[in-house]
């Protein structure tokens, strides 16, 4: 199966010869150009473009180091044994940090939010994910949860769920190092393709 | 003669505009080009860390050095591009690498030559890109990088397969308009 979109299908038929050849050189250069990729939320606005004038960076410090600081807190909470909240739905969940994740181009409107628990002693980090607005799949289809290190979005799997608009709760599970985590992503799972399109980014 | 707006303005109109300290025009340009300078410096130095980085240093020396873009000698993109391209460099080198070994055979990676026409078609595509309406641009990135077909899209976006197939349309023609312009 070809992943590349057919032309016909985009277009019809019903186009000019000079059309239909503008037309392919676009789809040409989106083929070859490939997807951007989701802006973090921090970069989606400029910040005091005037303080550029004297230093270098002028928008908020990048989310990557606050990534690994949020998973060193998650460590180091977890070693000494804190939590913020506790008992949900009368089974234990101590968590120990929350994550917010956003919705991307298809999914603007979604959200989540990631609730990190204590680190049991066989080495599982649970998780309690709230989700919002992310759409309802079709019968076989479903969402799953990665870890991201660096460039690897993809880079482990904290496990799949399906959701029809707000969902509470979900429990997954990162059995995991957290050491050199830089985000979480969730995609959208398609059985027979071998693409994964991102739905909700941190 | 009254003001143009901002966001009519040409990429090169905007930088002698930031050129000039007008904020507005710095956030047009900030908007158009963000993600592409992200995509460029991801794809260059696979970190996002480091490609938001490159996304601040790039923003910072294109209002510290507006002033020294000459409309004469071309538009604005391609100047956009060169200083994007050093600050992504920059970024590269202040990275620190582990030695590593010599390969004993060829790569069959593309060369230099090849991996910089790459990175300019992305760059005109995806700065393209921003010039779509929000629902347009979804329908693109629907169809071209998620793999959905058109009937899956309206399923997932909940609305029907010809107002997706609407859409697509008119954003295609709309891109092939901007990428000419892109194209000079």
């Amino acid at each position: 199966m070809s992943d590349t979109p057919d032309f016909r299908e985009l277009v019809g038929e019903d186009l000019t010869a000079e059309e239909a050849e503008r037309l392919r050189r676009v789809h040409d250069l989106l083929v070859a150009a490939g997807p951007p990729p989701e802006l973090p939320p921090h970069l989606q606005e400029p910040v005091e473009p005037e303080k550029a004038r004297d230093n270098v960076s002028f928008l908020p410090r990048r989310r990557a180091g606050r990534l690994l600081g949020i998973a060193a807190a998650i460590a180091l909470t977890a070693f000494l044994g804190g939590f913020i909240s506790g008992e949900r739905h009368g089974s234990p969940f101590n968590e120990v940090a929350s994550v917010p994740m956003h919705g991307t181009t298809a999914t603007s409107n979604a959200s989540a939010v990631i609730h990190v628990g204590k680190l049991d002693s066989a080495g599982n980090w649970p998780l309690k994910v709230d989700v919002k607005n992310l759409p309802a799949l079709p019968k076989g289809q479903y969402y799953e949860m990665f870890l991201s290190r660096g460039a690897d979005a993809r880079a482990a799997s904290c496990g799949t769920f399906r959701s029809a608009g707000d969902t509470e709760g979900l429990r997954l599970n990162a059995p995991y190092s957290l050491r050199g985590v830089t985000g979480w992503v969730v995609t959208l799972e398609r059985p027979g393709s071998g693409k994964h399109p991102v739905v909700l980014t941190t | 003669m009254p003001a143009v707006a901002a966001n009519e303005c040409s990429d090169g109109e905007l930088i002698t505009r930031s050129a000039d300290g007008d904020r507005d025009a710095f956030e047009v340009l900030y908007r158009r080009y963000s993600r592409p300078v992200f995509g460029l410096a991801l794809r260059r130095l696979g970190d996002r860390g480091r490609a938001e980085d490159a996304v601040q240093e790039t923003f910072a020396s294109i209002w510290r050095a507006a002033r020294s873009y000459r409309p004469e000698r071309g538009p604005g993109a391609p100047w956009l591009y060169a200083v994007a391209r050093n600050a992504i460099t920059d970024r590269g080198r202040a990275r620190t690498e582990p030695p590593t070994e010599v390969p004993e055979q060829a790569s069959s990676e593309p060369g230099p030559a090849e991996r910089v026409e790459s990175s300019w078609v992305a760059w005109r595509v995806h700065r393209a890109l921003e010039g779509l309406s929000p629902n347009e641009r979804t329908v693109i990135e629907l169809a071209y990088w998620s793999g959905l077909s058109q009937s899956e899209i309206a399923e997932f976006l909940n609305i029907p397969l010809g107002t997706v197939k609407t859409r697509t349309r008119a954003a295609l023609h709309r891109l092939s308009g901007l990428l000419e312009e892109e194209l000079g």
